[in-house]
């Protein structure tokens, strides 16, 4: 790959300075002209019929413009993954999060006082709230129209044997694990800006992940509305935290959008802290039957899965995490017989959806804490048991995963070395470490039709290059690699370089920030762009110097002969050669890059990503086993990421991956009581504050992926994969007790420690 | 009823009209318009609305516009130089790498700078003390407080 | 919009006053709880009578003890030595309340009039013997804060008065005094469970009083396995617990049990269990009830502990432990 000049490099991102002086501007801070303000009005129960809803005092309240419900809202449109889920309710409500209600008012103030004034009568319902009930035969259904409470969703996957295999087993370890609700908590809420023209076609100002699968869901509501043949324009401010909550699109904005229909004005709606809470869509809680098995050696044999996932009370993408917790159920490890299959199924809870690992920390803690009580069964250390099985190079998984890049040995031996593993696990004096591995995609995965990323890029006649992605900035730094790999391929500065990426009326299309895809996709889509347009300018500036291109080198936006660089041309001026010309042209290329990974077949196997990231965590605790409390001592979080493009930024995601994967361990739940959100605010809900946050090591595990830009691959989900099994099995190594269920509370410690004071197992 | 209050913000004496009900952040946002300062949940219990007043970090969303009669305020408007120029705290945010979404920065930097403006050598436990309670999601507060650490020595 | 009007009178009369004379009003000080009541729409007062600005209310001193005046904030409180190496526990609560930036503005008698179960100077206080000076319209009057709680949210203050500081006796050199709060998260939290401690000590043996005798030991539990024999004996000790019981209370019987005795960490075990069945712990969303109990055990002993930690070892800074 020759000398890097700006690839591999710690580059600060473009967007921090705007950030750091408060000139970012967030949904929270936009204003359009002549714009209202909606609110929400939420359900006052679980699950009740709506008998009556009066709006009329809230109509009458000065200011009010616009009050909606049910009623009101066009067709019978519903949106989801399975169109379940009407934006405003009638009839029924099947969660607290249920919008019953809706207004539009000339101030914020105002629309908050006039929710205050809807009067709804309902007849309350008892309600399901545990997947397990709800499952039972003759359970009520959340939704009568469907016959079971189970969606039907085919999660499932066989390979090889594993009944066979459980007989030749030399030890099986078999054990239940279960995981709690945690939410994104993005410290900007989530917010739209839905503005209609005379011709009722829409902007909509947005902070999605997902822009261009968020303009055709809003395409197809305006034409369920009535309004066909229609444009939709998403801009996306810039977006205070996304981690998955903004992977669909949800009520609050076909609410904006109906108010701003029937008002004829633009609409915001910004959530607060308590509808973010409340009405975002969380992880899903789980519970997971597992077994694993090897033969005397330590060698795995099979593994057995079965899991029950809370949907809640509609259905978005939380129902689809399945899809990737087969990755690490088939794949984490050389395992030749699986057995795995999951149920997501309706509750009157909130409904679930995509969260930062898209059910990967689900599977994995159960997969992780079961290894650590096989390796004990089996009488080999914990270390060993990984070492044995890990995966390589060239490897081909169960379900067809073409194993490239792999750095999973090395990341194991950094976590090793880094811990002093030797010296201090199996001492069982109130300290102890664990560690867990990950994999997950890393290079795309294809669970669209497409799973690609447009780019296209400009060259303006000053010699600036601007760069218009499909990809989005949620602050992991996109904007900053697609620069990067930009500058790199043009010998440019990166600060030459724009990156345009907000707006679907110029940007090419995209499937969205999520996967870890975007470095990985977009970074590729950038360079395919990068080098068309680099040998255009090549040609032109060739035809210039009377050489050929071949002979032309390009840095600093010049372009010189590498034999006499007194013979050279600025770039600035290659472009106003072909524009200030007779049957002039533009200096412009595009480049589509879809990467050749695979749908997953009827049996879920295929390619589903182009590479495949890895790494382990490794932790160091200490337990206080008077009060349960766990105290991190070291943290060591070593990925294998094929090839760290921007080292700064990544060590950001992986610190940042850590510690929401040490809240989830340790801290973070979201109590729904009979469904209602009992800790709904940053008070009580323990997402972790610096003083919670241990010291962690980051380390870049580099093994140059073929397919990816310069060798990257993706890091931004990783980070938080393997931390809660890691810290259990921290746990397990200090004091002898096993938690099953996250997170891991002091109280749930401790009361393992009395159980196993009294001799219970 | 509205009242008018007389104060000093980003050094500037500013004279405004306000209802009493309002919080300072309101004034900062919705009147004045300068939207730097984040509301994150509106019960001083994430840190991004956080200013400067007299010399210490406070919620704005929690301080009452009628108590600002007379003070101080400092808002991340007003930290960097007017040639636009970055404070030494938030050129350190940028180059180590402390910004991911953003949108809890503005409230770092104001209570890293209110520490910073008392103490020109704060100790680590100093530095997590003035940003505990400032909440932030996407870096693990591992950057951010290399970054103040950064200035703390540089000084 | 039901506004308010927002008063800012500059002394403790003009506040009582405009009390008197205003309907639905409420004193407000740093704001901290007041404004979120507000926007919570549990609380809609006509009127805020702001006590910022009472400089009478915002004063320390030492006078007999020490003074510290209702509008003083937690990272003033934090700030002053004299109450870190004198009235530590208070120092121990002042610094763990909420984060810097509601300390910057929130006072203790916010703290304290506001009355919650789990309010972290409550415990503090009331093992340091705190006095409630209470200004009211016709006349001053002193309390003991013991008899100023009377529930959840509820206080011995009468209509129209307000708290205008407390008053801590002096304490023997040999006393210490310490809180624990006992958190979930390591900070902007409220406390699962907050224990305070004051013991004053009797010192016989030659030993004490020398800090350097001990500086090889680590722990204080190891100091006094060292000084068994030394007749340590308890001479004072107050203990309080916060979220026990609808209000933080004092562990009595605890206290009874151990004033007079010689002290040793098989005894403060004891007296925890003691202290344990003095409190009425209730299952929360922030606390189960069974582990609130164990925690007064282990708390109590920690904090017992602790304190005399404080007296033999005075020069050792103290911070509550960090963890999740």
């Amino acid at each position: 790959m020759g000398d890097l000049k700006v690839i591999g490099k710690r580059i600060p991102k473009k967007d921090a300075p705007l950030k750091t002086t408060g000139a970012a501007v967030y949904i929270q801070d936009m204003k359009v002209p002549g714009m209202l303000y909606g609110r929400i009005l939420y359900s006052k129960y679980p699950h009740a019929k709506i008998v009556k809803i009066d709006t009329s005092k809230a109509e009458a309240l000065p200011g009010v413009k616009v009050v909606l419900t049910g009623a009101d809202v066009p067709n019978n449109f519903k949106f989801g993954f399975i169109k379940d889920n009407p934006p405003l309710k009638t009839g029924k409500v099947l969660s607290t999060r249920d919008e019953v209600a809706a207004v539009a008012a000339i101030s914020p103030e105002i629309a908050e006082e006039a929710l205050d004034l809807i009067n709804i009568e309902y007849e309350e319902l008892p309600g399901i709230f545990d997947p397990l009930e709800a499952m039972k035969e003759g359970a009520a259904m959340v939704h009568e129209e469907f016959k079971s409470n189970v969606l039907k969703m085919p999660w499932k996957f066989v390979a090889g044997d594993v009944e066979a295999a459980k007989k030749a087993s030399a030890f099986i370890a078999e054990d239940t694990f279960s995981t709690q609700w945690v939410t994104h908590c993005c410290l900007g809420t989530s917010g739209c800006i839905a503005s209609l023209d005379i011709n009722n076609n829409l902007t909509m100002y947005s902070n999605t992940q997902i822009p261009s699968l968020a303009q055709n869901d809003f395409l197809e509501a305006l034409k369920v509305f009535g309004f066909k043949n229609k444009r939709v324009r998403v801009i996306q401010c810039v977006i205070g935290g996304g981690f998955g909550s903004k992977l669909d699109t949800y009520a609050y904005e076909y609410i904006a959008i109906l108010l701003a229909l029937k008002a004829r004005k633009p609409v915001k709606i910004v959530f607060s802290r308590e509808d973010e809470f409340l009405a975002t869509s969380p992880r899903q809680c789980t519970i997971t039957k597992i077994s694993q098995g090897c033969d005397k050696d330590g060698r795995l044999t099979f593994r057995e899965m079965e899991m029950i996932l809370d949907n809640g009370a509609y259905t978005s993408w939380g129902a689809t995490t399945p899809s990737v917790m087969m990755v690490p159920i088939s794949s984490l490890y050389k395992v030749p017989n699986i057995f795995y299959r999951a149920k997501c199924v309706y509750t009157n809870n909130t409904y679930s959806q995509a969260f930062r690992g898209y059910g990967n920390p689900q599977a994995t803690f159960a997969i992780e804490s079961n290894l650590d009580q096989l390796a004990e069964k089996a009488g080999i250390d914990p270390l060993e048991i990984r070492r044995i099985n890990a995966n390589e190079p060239g490897e081909v998984t169960p379900q067809n995963f073409k194993i490239t890049s792999c750095g999973m040995k090395e990341c194991i031996d950094e976590v090793v070395n880094r811990l002093d593993w030797k010296n201090k696990s199996g001492k069982h004096n109130g300290r102890g470490v664990g560690m867990a591995s990950l994999i997950h995609v890393g290079g795309a995965a294809r669970v669209y039709k497409s799973d690609g990323c447009g780019t296209i890029i400009k060259v303006d006649d000053n010699g600036k290059v601007d760069v218009i992605t499909g990809s989005s900035e949620i602050g992991q730094g996109s904007e900053t690699i697609i620069s990067q790999i930009v500058a790199e391929v043009l010998g440019m500065s990166i600060d030459d370089i724009n990156v345009i990426n907000n707006d679907t009326d110029v940007c090419p299309w995209d499937v969205g920030a999520h996967a870890s895809r975007t470095t990985f996709v977009a970074g590729n889509s950038a360079l395919g762009a990068a080098q068309k347009i680099k040998t255009q300018i090549m040609e032109i500036a060739a035809k210039n110097l009377g050489e050929s291109p071949e002979a032309l080198e390009m840095k600093d936006g010049i372009i010189f002969s590498v034999k006499d660089k007194e013979k050279n041309i600025s770039l600035g001026k290659v472009l106003r050669k072909v524009h200030y010309t007779l049957g002039g042209r533009m200096l412009v290329a595009e480049h589509f890059y879809d990467p050749p990974n695979e749908n997953f077949d009827q049996n879920f196997k295929g390619n589903l990503s182009v590479a495949y990231a890895y790494g382990a965590h490794g932790v160091e605790v200490e337990v206080d086993k008077e009060t349960g409390q766990v105290k991190i001592l070291n943290y060591i979080a070593a990925h294998d990421v094929g090839k760290a493009l921007n080292p700064m930024l990544l060590e950001g995601q992986i610190y940042g991956g850590g510690l929401m994967g040490i809240g989830y361990a340790l801290g973070e739940k979201m109590i729904w009581d009979k469904g209602y959100l009992k800790n709904g605010t940053f008070l009580d809900y323990k997402m972790p504050t610096v003083q919670d946050a241990p010291p962690v090591q980051a380390v870049i595990v580099e093994t140059d992926e073929q397919a990816g830009p310069f060798g990257a691959k993706g890091i931004g989900e990783p980070g938080l994969v393997p931390t809660a099994p890691a810290i259990a099995n921290a746990i397990y190594d200090a004091v002898g007790v096993r938690i099953k269920d996250l997170p891991i509370t002091p109280e749930k410690v401790l009361a393992a420690l009395k159980e196993k004071e009294k001799g219970n197992p | 009823m509205k009242k008018e209050i007389t104060f000093t913000l980003n050094k500037e004496k500013t004279i405004m009209e306000v209802d009493p009900q309002w919080t300072l952040l309101h004034l900062l946002r919705e009147v004045l318009e300068m939207t730097g300062t984040k509301e994150g949940c509106g019960y001083g219990e994430c840190g991004a609305c956080t200013v400067i007043i007299d010399g210490e970090a406070v919620n704005s969303c929690l301080y009452p516009v009628m108590e600002v009669e007379g003070r101080s305020v400092m808002t991340i408007e007003g930290v960097a130089l007017k040639d636009g120029s970055l404070d030494p705290i938030q050129q350190a945010f940028v180059d180590e790498g402390a910004v991911q979404c953003g949108f809890c920065i503005p409230g770092m930097i104001m209570s890293s700078k209110a520490l910073l403006d008392k103490k020109d050598k704060p100790t680590e436990e100093e530095i997590k003390e003035s940003i505990e309670g400032n909440l932030c999601r996407c870096t693990g507060y591992v950057k951010i407080v290399d970054a103040i650490k950064s200035v703390a020595g540089g000084r | 919009m039901k506004g308010y009007e927002y008063h800012k009178p500059s002394t403790v009369k003009e506040a009582i006053d405009l009390m008197g004379s205003l309907e639905n009003a409420k004193f407000i000080a740093g704001g901290t709880d007041v404004m979120v009541l507000i926007r919570q729409k549990k609380l809609s007062p006509a009127h805020l009578i702001s006590l910022r600005n009472i400089s009478d209310l915002s004063f320390m001193e030492t006078a007999n003890g020490f003074f510290i005046g209702g509008g003083v904030t937690h990272s003033e409180i934090v700030g002053n030595e004299f109450i870190q190496k004198h009235y530590s526990a208070l120092s121990d609560a002042a610094g763990n309340i909420g984060s810097k930036q509601i300390r910057n503005v929130a006072t203790l008698c916010g703290n304290i009039c506001n009355a919650a179960p789990s309010a972290d100077s409550a415990c503090p206080l009331l093992v340091l013997d705190a006095k409630v000076l209470i200004a009211g319209p016709d006349k001053e009057r002193e309390i003991a804060l013991d008899d100023f709680f009377l529930g959840p949210n509820r206080t011995a203050l009468e209509k129209g008065e307000m708290v205008k500081g407390f008053h801590m006796p002096p304490f023997n050199e040999n006393t210490g005094s310490t809180y624990i709060k006992h958190t979930r998260r390591a900070a902007m939290d409220l406390p699962i469970l907050g224990i305070a401690a004051r013991v004053t000590i009797k010192i016989g043996g030659s030993q004490i009083g020398c800090k350097d005798a001990f500086c090889t030991i680590d722990t204080i539990s190891n100091i006094l396995k060292h000084l068994e024999g030394e007749d340590l004996v308890c001479e004072d000790v107050r203990i309080a617990m916060g979220v026990v019981s609808p209000k933080p209370i004092r562990a009595k019987k605890a206290e009874a049990a151990l004033l007079g005795k010689v002290v040793s960490e098989k005894l403060f075990e004891e007296i925890a269990e003691i202290a344990a069945s003095e409190a009425q712990p209730r299952d929360s969303i922030r606390g189960e009830a069974w582990y609130r109990r164990d925690m007064i055990k282990v708390l109590t002993k920690r904090a017992l502990l602790k304190s005399i930690d404080r007296v033999i070892r005075p020069d050792d800074l103290i911070h509550p432990d960090r963890l999740w």
